[in-house]
């Protein structure tokens, strides 16, 4: 009948991009996994695409129909200031939550690498991932982030669905 | 009840004081592999603890599926039959695979002080998961990682992989401890 009182701080680590479904997942590991587990901590994830990425994903995003290397430059800060409101976003919740023992980062790639090796950074115990993302397609039923995380990050998997019907 | 402005909308806001009302269910699949037991004792310890001091209670389903046994048949003499005794005697042995499988698991329960419903339902696994998640209202689903196809090069299993992509609430994947791989 182990104490839940003192178990080593368990770390979870959060990838988050600019959608709603990952300002959800947060408040959802927040409200209902935080609030259980004495000791924790966070590391709260942005992975920022980089410019040729975001260009890729212009179909569905609208950054830039043309998506000529000039555009890059003008993406890139874009994409920075992205960044910068997700993180204070992230940051508004935690803070809401009087969540305190949490870091924010932003890695620039592909956040299908970025978030694995996250976890290997952050010795996470937990990866928590929304159900879709940015380019969130509307036949998908899972992102294709969320999906590559489950396969292949080396500790267990949150996937916080949004009840939200899709719209 | 207090309004906590936590900068969520406010559909968010009162979705979560409704469920705050009517409590969280979990439901953790289990067959008979290491890697259920491994999920269940993971959501024991990270999901129920103590629910004296959680603002809401937590219910807990440890959930079976039996596969449909007529993938059992048995090859006898010239053609494949199955005779009412053998399909009787498979069915048998299922449902005391199962209930050895669901015993473990109450005795895992029990030693955390957990009290847990437990739900069999017949079909293929995967599949039933989803169900029994949309028929019992649940709110968050764990699994193993793999399951009884220890195929070592697949870090998720298929079962796995079919309800992180089509049950209709979050889903926890419990991977083993890291000395397993």
């Amino acid at each position: 009948m182990a104490a839940a009182a003192e178990k080593t701080p368990m770390m979870v680590v959060v990838g988050i991009d600019d959608s709603e479904h990952s300002y959800y997942a947060i408040q959802w590991v927040i409200s209902n996994f935080l609030s259980v587990h004495g000791t924790f901590k966070l590391a709260i994830i942005h992975a920022q695409p980089s410019p040729a990425y975001a260009v890729g994903l212009s179909g569905t995003v609208g950054f830039f129909g043309a998506g000529t290397a000039d555009a890059l430059p003008y993406v890139e800060s874009d994409l920075t200031k992205i960044s910068s409101r997700v993180i204070d976003k992230a940051k508004e919740l935690c803070s809401a939550n009087s969540v305190k023992d949490v870091v924010y980062e932003v890695i620039e790639g592909d956040p299908r690498n970025i978030l694995p090796e996250a976890v290997e950074k952050y010795h996470a115990d937990v990866l928590v991932v929304g159900s879709h993302g940015y380019g969130a397609i509307k036949r998908a039923v899972l992102g294709s982030v969320s999906d590559h995380c489950a396969h292949h990050a080396h500790c267990s998997v949150m996937i916080v669905k949004n009840p939200k019907p899709k719209h | 009840m207090a309004e906590q402005e936590s900068g969520a909308t406010a559909e968010q806001a009162a979705a979560k004081m409704k469920a705050e009302e009517e409590g969280m269910r979990v439901m953790v699949a289990i067959d008979e592999s290491d890697g259920g037991l491994y999920a269940l004792s993971w959501t024991l310890d990270h999901f129920m603890a103590s629910s004296s001091t959680l603002a809401r209670p937590r219910s807990l389903i440890v959930f079976h599926a039996q596969q449909p046994f007529q993938q059992f048949v048995v090859p006898a003499g010239q053609g494949v039959f199955v005779s009412a005794s053998v399909t009787d005697s498979m069915r048998k042995a299922q449902e005391e695979n199962s209930a050895h499988v669901l015993a473990r698991a109450m005795k895992f329960c029990e030693e955390r002080n957990v009290i847990a419903e437990t739900l069999v339902m017949d079909g293929e696994p995967k599949e039933m998961i989803c169900q029994a998640v949309q028929q019992m209202s649940v709110d968050l689903v764990v699994v193993g990682s793999r399951g009884l196809g220890k195929f070592k090069r697949a870090f998720l299993g298929s079962v796995s992989d079919y309800v992180a992509h089509h049950a209709k609430c979050p889903v926890v994947i419990v991977k083993p401890p890291k000395e397993d791989h």
